[in-house]
């Protein structure tokens, strides 16, 4: 592979195609990133669209029909690694919200009434690991640029990504910021990915958790001290909710069997 | 039988397509499809704050993301009674002007511009253009820095929140954005001629109702609170609903949208259609110079109008800049009690109109409805494509439907993520009408034949309906029962297929199944059978109604039916029996 360059595929599946417009809204790197790998297939941007063997592919996007399902396994054959992007594909987004199948199914006919769907068979919203193995996530809502160039660089000289596994308050310490809870604001910062350097907080505004949460989040202790500071038990779970797709439903069970 | 397909649009922001198919010299069937999964946006704002609302629903779509925050920022505002101070207001119209500079610069540089140079994308372009790739991407640059210094992000920032801004940008930063436009002039002006005078293909044109925000004061703007068409009629912010009549078609996760039964245009060039008269400056001289009959029925020019908006953008921004600097105070956040109430909020997005409602009771959403640009111009992208397919294939130019489906689709600009990518062409097999008849019978519609007795081929759509009544069809009538037992109003609820004869430009005695929708579209295919039932069919009802029809061979008075119609409807009768 000397002389060849990487191949690289960038893929939407059902999301704001907020990752992919990231991607191309790195202006002035996006003319080297074209020219720094081979762009193989990437529907936002180019129409002679490969479908080949890739060495990444990149998804975007939770798995919402029948149909995505199908082109992400097609995807998975193809391609070497595979790279979740963004909070959709990583952690089902926000319309992974729904941790009741049948409620799912109420709300699917609650939304578009009751017509057959001939074209694109609607399923219940997952993150891609439901399918397939992903090798790496990168997470965001939308991505962070400096993480997807550092990731995409990364990539192309054959390492693996180098990512924050700390909560967003370490990087809300970085930039010096009173903390919101101690304000008595229910912020997400303990739970939440780092990586967007801790915008909301710079800004007096609290984290929406929008990043997803940590590998070592644990929601129950968090959701116990939240209550202890006094915030509502139905407010803390809903806004814990938000943007953890399916990766909040072991808190949800573990409650559920507490209750018992 | 010939099949040409794009799975899947490229340079159309989301995933989505248009699916034509042809049958012998005439377009059956378009469809404009999104493959895009549900995410039940509006359902998953129920249950939560007003505020928790604001961060989620512009997670819609990333490229407008700062319409749709602008959007339920006034509804939940309306809703809450929440009157925000000045400095606010203008702040907000900064930052929608960057996302218009973002998202109208990406557009008709990066994914429309390649297909008329031809090139197959916009880094490709850069060997001819690379003095645009590259000032483009600047100013989509400029457009994103706006966006960014104001809402805290490029993308889904959360600064603006009901009552104000988190946090307000520095004086610095205000007066770098007003150096920065007022530096890309020479360029706009650039912008404004490439695009206002590229030569757009003829196909297709059309007449169609436009409809935008009244910015109110005589002015051009982003937003307001009514609704202006090009009829010149206004609907109040909360009557929305008159005119989106939002439906669900079976083919596509988009919702739909149509006006008193006609499909209408949102975006740049309903904008300028119906409000350009009011751009003043250096716009307003554009537009004069530029504006023309065929910017009214000719869909490309959106990549024209959206042209005259960069200027109207860059041209405003320096202005708008002073006025907020004169406010030197930077207002707290507007405090609020949550209530019960209702509220809606209108914004133009850069592809269009774009309404967000909601209904809050005990200080959580209790209802949402979000109509986007996308799904008002779904029903108008199908209608366009298959007018321009049905033109180039009678033009003889088959070879160019697929990529000219492409080219007007791409002008709407259609954000699919907001919605909801694709042209397909497919030919179909001869015969392919029986399968397609027994589909539409499956459904038991109510069978109506169109027709005048003693007026040769006129009289088939009347035998085929004696002839069903024989073989046991129930709810057969024919053309003159319809008006005097009010059948059409009796049956409301159901489906209709009629049977008549439909000049198609083909062999004589050629049946083809044709959505009821096509027909009205194209006036010249069935003579009768658009008086008579025009007008009193709701759009629920065309939407799932046919059309049987037979290729007559003559239609002189007193003359019998001919041999060729005939034999088609025996045929018919036969498929039918099987």
């Amino acid at each position: 592979m000397a002389n060849e360059k990487v191949k690289i595929g960038i893929y939407e599946l059902t999301g704001c195609a907020g990752d992919a417009l990231l991607i191309v809204d790195c202006e002035e790197e996006l003319v080297n990133i074209f020219t720094a790998a081979s762009i193989d297939a990437f529907l936002m941007a180019k129409s002679d669209n490969q479908h080949g063997p890739l060495d990444v592919a990149l998804v975007e996007g939770s798995v919402s029909t029948e149909r995505e399902k199908e082109e992400l396994l097609d995807i998975r054959q193809r391609a070497k690694l595979v790279v979740a992007i963004g909070n959709c594909a990583c952690v089902g987004g926000i319309q992974a919200a729904f941790l009741d199948p049948r409620d799912w199914e109420k709300n699917l006919r609650k939304v578009y009434g009751n017509v057959e769907f001939s074209h694109a068979k609607p399923i219940q919203s997952k993150p891609i690991d439901a399918y397939i193995h992903v090798d790496y996530y990168l997470p965001g809502c939308p991505i962070g640029k400096e993480q997807f160039l550092s990731t995409f660089t990364r990539l192309l000289s054959g390492n693996p990504p180098d990512l924050y596994r700390f909560p967003v308050c370490v990087e809300c310490k970085w930039n010096e910021n009173d903390c919101l809870l101690n304000k008595g604001i229910l912020c997400l910062g303990p739970l939440t990915l780092a990586g967007c350097g801790s915008v909301c907080p710079n800004h007096h505004l609290p984290c929406f958790g929008c990043w997803g949460p940590t590998e070592e989040a644990n929601h129950t202790a968090e959701y116990r001290l939240l209550l202890e500071k006094g915030f509502d038990a139905e407010a803390i779970k809903k806004r814990m909710a938000n943007y953890s797709g399916t990766r909040i439903s072991d808190f949800f069970d573990q409650l559920r069997k507490e209750k018992r | 039988m010939k099949t040409i397909s794009i799975d899947h649009l490229p340079r159309v922001e989301g995933n989505g397509g248009v699916t034509a198919t042809i049958d012998g010299n005439i377009v059956t069937n378009v469809k404009f499809v999104i493959n895009e999964g549900p995410r039940l946006v509006e359902h998953l704002t129920v249950g939560k704050t007003p505020e928790e609302d604001v961060s989620i629903a512009p997670r819609i779509c990333a490229i407008c993301t700062l319409s749709h925050k602008n959007a339920v920022l006034r509804a939940m505002e309306n809703a809450l009674d929440v009157k925000v101070p000045a400095k606010v207001t203008l702040l907000r119209e900064l930052m929608h002007l960057g996302e218009f500079i973002e998202s109208h610069s990406l557009h008709v540089f990066y994914l429309a511009l390649p297909d008329y140079v031809g090139f197959p994308n916009a880094i490709a372009m850069a060997s001819k253009f690379p003095f645009e790739v590259k000032i483009a991407l600047e100013m989509k640059q400029f457009g994103n820095m706006i966006m960014k210094i104001l809402s805290g992000r490029y993308i889904h920032g959360e600064n603006p929140v009901i009552g104000g801004f988190g946090r307000y940008p520095s004086r610095e930063d205000l007066i770098w954005i007003k150096n920065r436009a007022i530096q890309f002039m020479p360029f706009v002006y650039r912008t404004v001629d490439l695009f206002c005078g590229l030569d757009y293909p003829a196909v297709p044109e059309s007449e169609t109702i436009y409809a935008c925000c009244e910015p109110g004061e005589g002015k051009y703007g982003l937003w307001g609170d009514e609704i202006i068409l090009s009829t010149g009629q206004k609907i109040p912010r909360d009557d929305y609903k008159s005119l989106t009549n939002e439906f669900v078609v079976p083919h596509s996760l988009c919702k739909r949208s149509r006006y008193n039964g006609n499909p209408y245009s949102v975006g740049a060039l309903a904008r300028i259609n119906i409000l350009g008269e009011r751009l003043d400056g250096e716009a307003g001289k554009a537009f004069q110079k530029y504006f023309n009959r065929r910017w009214k029925i000719n869909p490309l020019f959106h990549n024209a109008a959206q042209a005259l908006e960069i200027l109207y953008a860059f041209e405003t921004i320096p202005g708008l800049v002073d006025e907020v600097l004169k406010i030197v105070e930077n207002p707290p956040l507007v405090p609020y009690k949550t209530k019960n109430g209702q509220g809606t909020g209108l914004v133009e997005a850069p592809r269009g109109l774009l309404i967000h409602h909601y209904e809050i009771k005990n200080g959580l959403v209790a209802a949402a409805d979000i109509i986007t640009p996308t799904a008002q111009n779904a029903e108008d992208i199908e209608r366009y494509c298959y007018l321009a397919a049905q033109k180039l294939l009678d033009e003889g130019h088959e070879d160019q439907i697929r990529d000219r489906l492409d080219l007007v689709v791409r002008a709407f600009d259609p954000c699919i993520s907001c919605s909801a990518h694709m042209a397909e062409v497919k030919q179909v097999p001869p015969g392919n009408w029986k399968k397609e008849l027994r589909e539409v019978l499956a459904s038991r519609p109510v069978i109506i034949g169109i027709g005048k007795d003693n007026r040769s081929d006129d009289q088939a759509g009347l035998i085929l309906a004696e002839e069903l009544k024989k073989v046991g069809f129930e709810d057969v009538y024919l053309e003159a029962e319809i008006e005097s037992d009010h059948i059409l109003e009796a049956k409301a609820e159901r489906s209709f297929l009629f049977l008549d004869i439909v000049q198609m430009g083909e062999q004589p005695g050629k049946i083809a199944v044709l959505p009821l929708q096509h027909v009205f579209w194209s006036s010249v295919l069935s003579h009768r059978l658009l008086p008579s039932v025009s007008g009193r069919l709701s759009y629920g009802q065309i939407k799932k109604s046919h059309l049987l029809g037979i290729q007559p061979q003559s239609l002189e008075a007193d003359g019998s039916i001919s041999e060729p119609v005939l034999r088609a409807i025996g045929e018919i009768l036969q498929a039918i029996r099987k």
